[in-house]
């Protein structure tokens, strides 16, 4: 293997592991949080590409960078309306239910959203273009570097710092995490837990519909978009630690980097190495990389 | 023109209600002549589903308005099948308990193989309007099973002959093969193809090299765009299919993959990467089922494209399309041949049948229930138009002189296996 | 739902709702048409398949969102046995169960020894996927194309000899197989050791001080649910004729849940129920094409968010007079995970 041949695998890598983490980091901090392992936040993912493609086909097309952009901000608040509105009706309901029935119902969940994309959108492949500025590769000696790939990479970083930030800089932030550490403390300290339920789930789901928009030129878009990215996010935050936006960054960089060397090495199993290291960690390390140590 | 709009929702739950109280439905010898439609119409094959359906709705409208079969009109009973084997037995063993033998539809290989042995336990036949597999006509052969439609084979085939006639000086070839079976057995057959006809017509021999697997189901190809990449092929053979391959286009535009090659071929997307990507699709070779420009004057083929716009708004119907309605029609001749819609009488009358469709006549081998019919080649360019793309060239070749000879019960062998 | 009695009624009970049941099975071929008795058989397979899965869950409070995995493994078996060895049915059948047990031991051992809760459940989905992977690439099962053309066996004892192939006969064979697995599944119910596994679900902690081996016990019964699980898989491979790797993806683990939650998973009647009535939904939905998903959605979250015991438990609460227990606590549950 030539210097080009693993900087090419390596941003491939980067690239799936940004791709990932973008759709995992909203579900990693509901779960976090509210402690709900929500099936159907692949179905609002979906959602949100949808609406990004819509918004963009109707402002004349996703060339430009900045309709590009802003059609992924705006699936983000429409996905984040969508959120509130599932949280009244369905995840309030579910609170201190068992986990079977909440990860039942949020598998409902997913059902109602492929058909109602079904309905709205109908059953054609869509195929959106990125923006013209990130059409074509960068050429560094033999390795080509598309240039959607570095963007996408770029989001995910972007995304992952903005978060940190967010929940260990900013008094709201805090807050989330006091709350995801001890709810009952912070309701004999007087904090409106459920205000703050609520405002996660709306950013969880604004995530979901965020990464929509961003990736919408990765793939096609289609019904079925959903459950494509389910198991990978599902691994990627089981890896890094349920509840940990750090751990779902740094356990989608490691998961992307075995699945492309396991897939260099053993080309006639794909998928394999990810199930094994996710069962593996699982084993070892059930909390994940970042988690916390069960008592 | 796929939406499901309100009126298609009223009518559907009308006909559910109807449908919900009666299980054990009676042996109608005198009504309608019932031909069930099993297809996928949900799930991720729901898209091409749709067109099976519409092909033959138009077919069933137009036999009946011309008097039916034997004087009855014809009535279609859909079920889905979810491209599922589980789904489409129950479907199947539902509506052949219902008294109603003759079946088309079938897309997915596995429904297909699945169908067999039932049809052949109670005494049914089914009709495959696109399977891609090649058992059917050879080692799961069953008498009860029929392909009214391209041969697996003989499109390969002819699209390597096509190669080395046009693109004579291109012989380093390479592929993009989905990790399942459909993939890797196309994939040989074409390599095999090359092996005969670029010595025999181009007077080169061809240098295959090692195909890149595409993990089949999952929404990033770009490690295998970079393996293709690195081996510097001049053709490219692309087996992946549906939303995956538009997927896999996609990605390949950041590297500039299809860029890199002089003749990109495609197995069998039809107008979905083009309608997909418009103007931004690398121009490629792609096999039809039905292109109705390539049949303009075709009296059948007129017809059907005029239907087919006024029932769906859609000015292009996909090949899938045209296999159902020449899969009705070829029902309509055998029943009429021979007088009869029983089972063993439509199989008699089907083997060895030749009928008329919108591709021009075609012939059901009796050996192995596999048609001949014309292969449909067309190449696409990207467009300056509403719709990004536009068909540049297209031949028609003669099936009878690529398609394998017959082999049923035995499996496939390739001379250069 | 957290009642400290799995309920079920007394054990004789059962055996005549069973009895009953069967019997009425055994008339349907004479009423409903072959398409209709092709999903009767699959229901009695499912309905199994659901109380295979409610030994971990209602019974010993252990999630499992991996049950495909032994499904598949009992079908594949049973497939290959009988179509590439020569294997006698009854036998395939019985080693197929074992091949079950076996895989959940290998499963449970190092599963349960590390999880539980959440974790484990997607432990078991990680591993069910593995599988899932396992099967589509292997040449000998099939790849993705799986195994066609099984055939339906004949059975024979010494002189005498049934055909399976003929008619509706393997119907009424997998009507008795089902029946004795659930009779087999009930009498676990009612066993020393089934009691000692709801005291488990109710409070591990005190199960272990009670001298309960808690873990051992978890894995026993989840070798059990697993050889179960495999026998109606392998049912399935003689039935549909064909096995492919769907049987082991993850939605197919998702359908036992569905089965019992809507039956009701305090109950041991549950899982049949909601069997019974998932696949009426879809038969009667089966020509409103493309709104499956819609439908199955909506009448799962109907059920899961406004009936958390199921249809039987709402049939229990309008019977009983005084307001049910309102099992679920927020205030205790939201601090304690």
């Amino acid at each position: 293997m030539q210097a080009a041949d693993i900087v090419t695998l390596l941003v491939n890598s980067l690239t799936w592991a940004m791709a990932t983490f973008l759709v995992a980091a909203g579900l990693t901090l509901v779960f976090g949080t509210l402690h709900i392992l929500n099936f159907s936040h692949g179905g609002f993912f979906m959602i949100g590409a949808y609406a990004a493609y819509s918004i963009a086909d109707a402002l004349g097309g996703s060339g430009s960078m900045a309709v590009y952009l802003f059609g992924s901000l705006a699936a983000g608040v429409l996905v984040a309306l969508l959120g509130l509105v599932v949280d009244r009706l369905v995840l309030r309901r579910l609170a201190g239910v068992e986990d079977a029935y909440v990860l039942i119902a949020t598998y409902a969940l997913l059902l109602v959203c492929e058909g109602s994309t079904k309905l709205l959108w109908g059953l054609n492949y869509h195929s959106v273009m990125p923006p013209a500025v990130l059409d074509g590769a960068w050429i560094a000696g033999n390795a080509v570097l598309p240039k959607l790939s570095l963007f996408i990479v770029a989001a995910g970083v972007v995304v992952f710092v903005g978060l940190e930030y967010f929940l260990n800089r900013t008094g709201p932030g805090r807050l989330v995490k006091a709350i995801a550490a001890d709810p009952w403390m912070a309701r004999l300290l007087g904090v409106n837990v459920r205000l703050v339920y609520t405002a996660t789930v709306a950013i969880g789901f604004a995530l979901a519909g965020l990464a929509g928009g961003l990736l919408v030129s990765n793939q096609t878009l289609s019904p079925t978009l959903a459950s494509a990215f389910v198991i990978q996010a599902f691994g990627v935050i089981i890896i890094g630690g349920m509840g940990s936006i750090s751990g779902a960054f740094l356990g989608a960089i490691l998961l992307g980097l075995i699945d492309a060397f396991g897939q260099w090495v053993l080309p006639g199993l794909p998928g394999l190495p990810f199930f094994v290291a996710m069962t593996l960690i699982l084993l070892l390390r059930p909390q994940g990389l970042m988690g916390k140590a069960k008592h | 023109m796929t939406h499901l709009d309100r009126r298609s929702v009223l009518k559907y739950s009308a006909a559910a209600a109807a449908m919900a109280g009666v299980p054990g439905l009676v042996r109608a010898q005198s009504g309608p002549l019932k031909i069930g439609l099993i297809t996928p119409l949900s799930g991720p094959q729901e898209f091409i589903g749709s067109y099976v359906r519409n092909g033959a709705e138009i077919a069933v409208e137009q036999i009946n308005k011309a008097g039916g079969i034997l004087g009855r009109q014809v009535a279609l009973e859909i079920r889905d099948d979810k491209a599922n084997p589980a789904a489409a037995l129950a479907a199947a063993r539902e509506l052949l308990g219902a008294g109603i033998n003759l079946h088309t539809g079938g897309i997915s290989s596995a429904v297909v193989l699945a169908l067999g042995p039932v049809m052949q336990q109670e005494n049914g036949v089914f009709m495959t309007c696109g399977a891609g597999t090649e058992k059917m006509n050879h080692e799961n052969y069953s008498p009860n099973l029929f392909r009214p439609g391209d041969a697996p084979d003989a499109r390969t085939r002819a699209q390597a002959r096509l190669m080395a006639e046009k693109y004579p000086e291109v012989t380093r070839w390479t592929g993009l093969v989905p990790d399942h079976e459909y993939g890797r057995t196309t994939w040989s057959i074409f390599v095999d193809a090359l092996l005969e006809y670029y010595p025999a017509i181009a007077k080169k021999k061809p240098v295959i090299l090692e195909p890149v697997l595409m993990p089949y189901g999952v929404a990033d190809y770009r490690n295998g765009i970079t393996q293709a990449l690195r081996q510097q092929a001049d053709g490219v053979f692309n087996c992946t299919y549906g939303g995956d391959a538009i997927t896999m286009f996609q990605q390949a535009r950041g590297f500039g993959l299809m860029q890199r090659y002089k003749v990109v071929c495609d197995a069998a997307n039809e107008f979905l990467i083009a309608r997909g990507m418009k103007q931004q699709l690398p121009p490629h070779w792609t096999g039809m089922h039905y292109y109705a420009e390539a049949n303009k004057g075709n009296p059948m083929s007129d017809r059907f494209v005029a239907d087919y716009l006024a029932k769906t708004k859609d000015a292009e119907p996909l090949g899938w399309a045209a296999e159902a309605h020449a899969s009705l029609y070829a029902f309509k001749q055998a029943i009429e041949k021979g007088k009869s819609s029983e089972t063993q009488a439509v199989i008699a009358n089907l083997k060895g049948l030749t009928w008329d469709t919108a591709t021009g006549p075609r012939t059901m081998r009796a050996e192995d229930n596999q048609a001949i019919k014309d292969v449909e080649l067309v190449y696409i360019e990207p467009a300056a138009t509403d719709k990004g793309y536009k068909v540049s060239q297209y031949t028609k070749v003669d099936g009878k002189s690529v398609i394998f000879p017959p082999s049923p019960g035995k499996k496939l062998s390739l001379k250069t296996a | 739902m957290h009642t400290s009695r799995f309920l079920g009624g007394g054990q004789r009970r059962d055996h005549l709702i069973l009895l009953a049941l069967m019997l009425a099975a055994l008339c349907v071929p004479g009423v409903l048409n072959r398409g209709l008795v092709f999903i009767a058989g699959m229901v009695w397979i499912n309905a199994v398949f659901g109380l295979s899965f409610n030994l971990l869950f209602g019974l010993s409070g252990v999630l499992s969102f991996g049950q495909a995995m032994f499904f598949a493994a009992g079908a594949y078996a049973a497939a290959v046995l009988t179509q590439q060895m020569a294997v006698p049915f009854v036998a395939a059948l019985l080693l197929a169960a074992l091949v079950g047990a076996v895989l959940a031991a290998l499963v449970g051992v190092v599963a349960l020894r590390r999880s539980e809760g959440v974790y484990f459940a997607i432990l078991t989905l990680a591993f069910a996927e593995l599988l899932h992977l396992l099967i589509a690439n292997t040449a000998f099962l099939g790849r993705n194309d799986g195994l066609a053309g099984l055939a339906r066996p004949s059975l024979g004892f010494g002189s005498w000899r049934v055909d399976l192939a003929a008619g509706d006969n393997f119907y009424y064979f997998i009507v008795l197989a089902c029946g004795l697995l659930i009779a087999f599944i009930r009498w676990i119910v009612d066993t020393p050791f089934g009691r000692a596994l709801q005291a488990i679900k109710q409070d591990p902690e005190r199960a272990e001080f009670l001298g309960i081996p808690v873990r051992l016990h978890r894995l026993v019964i989840f070798v059990l649910a697993g050889a179960t699980t495999a026998a109606a898989g392998a049912l399935i491979a003689p039935w549909a004729q064909i096995v492919t790797p769907e049987l082991a993806h993850w939605s197919n683990s998702t359908n036992p849940i569905l089965y019992t939650l809507l039956g009701g998973s305090a109950y041991f009647w549950g899982p049949v129920l909601g069997a019974v009535v998932l696949s009426a939904v879809f038969y009667l939905t089966r020509t409103l094409v493309g709104m499956s998903d819609m439908v199955t959605g909506l009448l799962l979250l109907v059920v899961v968010v406004s009936l958390p015991g199921g249809i039987l438990g709402l049939l229990a609460r309008w019977t009983r007079p005084a307001p049910a227990v309102r099992a679920r606590v927020a205030i205790e549950t939201e601090g304690s995970r």
